[in-house]
């Protein structure tokens, strides 16, 4: 059995890369997707500390983590479909209609 | 040898090359297929690490609805005569100063961490435990957490009808 930093460093990594998706990405599905990855991340994280602190609380934040993932994703998908029924668009540089 | 490690290093592995790979992607239905890929490989490393329970919710959850949502919302949008400009925005340099803090707190929040040598033992999944993990997880699900398992439920139903009137008023308008 790995050691608990093997599953810190695998978080941080993942979470690392969501976040360079969500920043760099123009895409609107992609930065959701992005998003997930980032969730994903934090979900190994408090899954191995449940595991290696014998504490089954982590296991519980981890079932509302996917309750909330699957609520944000709900609602983030139909605000996308709501911004390309209205501007055509779903690039994120491309929505410039709060410019002055 | 250590059948633990091998199968922990193939896992993440595949998680993390499976997640560059989705964001460095040009289409956005081969990043949504990609992530699927690493919902599994995080399914089973959810397995490996003693939580049967949180596997089939990840896999039922993750798999089967959200990604399938994505996958709709995709063939929904008409992306195909747009894949020629760049996937990535053109402020790099906002990018690199955002990316670079953020990171470089969490190294140094993990480097800290790290210096500590927390002193966990690790134990195999399948001797520890008496009892098996969803009579765990529903056990203090149902005790414990009860009032946080209420406000997630009326999380979800107010999810089903902010999307519902979002996409709805869009009709209405048109």
């Amino acid at each position: 059995m790995p050691a608990l930093e093997y599953y810190i460093i695998l978080s941080i990594i993942l979470f690392l890369i969501g976040l360079f998706g969500f920043l760099s990405r123009r895409n609107l599905i992609v930065i959701l997707i992005s998003i997930e990855i980032m969730l994903n991340g934090l979900i190994v994280l408090f899954a191995a500390i449940s595991h290696f602190t014998k504490d089954i609380s982590g296991y519980i934040i981890v079932f509302f983590i996917i309750a909330m993932a699957a609520a944000e994703a709900a609602i983030g998908l139909s605000l996308v479909v709501l911004i390309y029924k209205r501007l055509r668009t779903v690039y994120s540089d491309e929505i410039t209609n709060f410019k002055g | 040898m250590n059948w633990d490690l091998i199968i922990f290093y193939y896992l993440a592995i595949v998680m993390i090359f499976s997640s560059v790979f989705a964001i460095f992607s040009k289409h956005p239905v081969y990043t949504v297929l990609l992530v699927l890929v690493m919902i599994i490989h995080q399914a089973f490393l959810l397995l490996t690490l003693g939580a049967e329970f949180l596997t089939v919710v990840q896999i039922i959850v993750y798999a089967g609805a959200v990604l399938v949502l994505f996958l709709f919302v995709v063939y929904l949008i008409n992306l195909r005569k747009e894949t020629k400009k760049s996937i990535f925005i053109r402020n790099v340099s906002l990018i690199g100063i955002a990316f670079l803090l953020f990171g470089g707190l969490l190294i140094k929040n993990l480097l800290i961490l790290l210096s500590l040598k927390p002193s966990f033992k690790a134990y195999l999944p399948f001797t520890i435990k008496e009892k098996s993990n969803v009579w765990w997880i529903a056990n203090y699900l149902f005790k414990n957490y009860l009032l946080q398992f209420e406000i997630i439920g009326v999380i979800l139903l107010v999810a089903i009808l902010g999307a519902v009137f979002l996409i709805r008023k869009v009709k209405t308008v048109e």
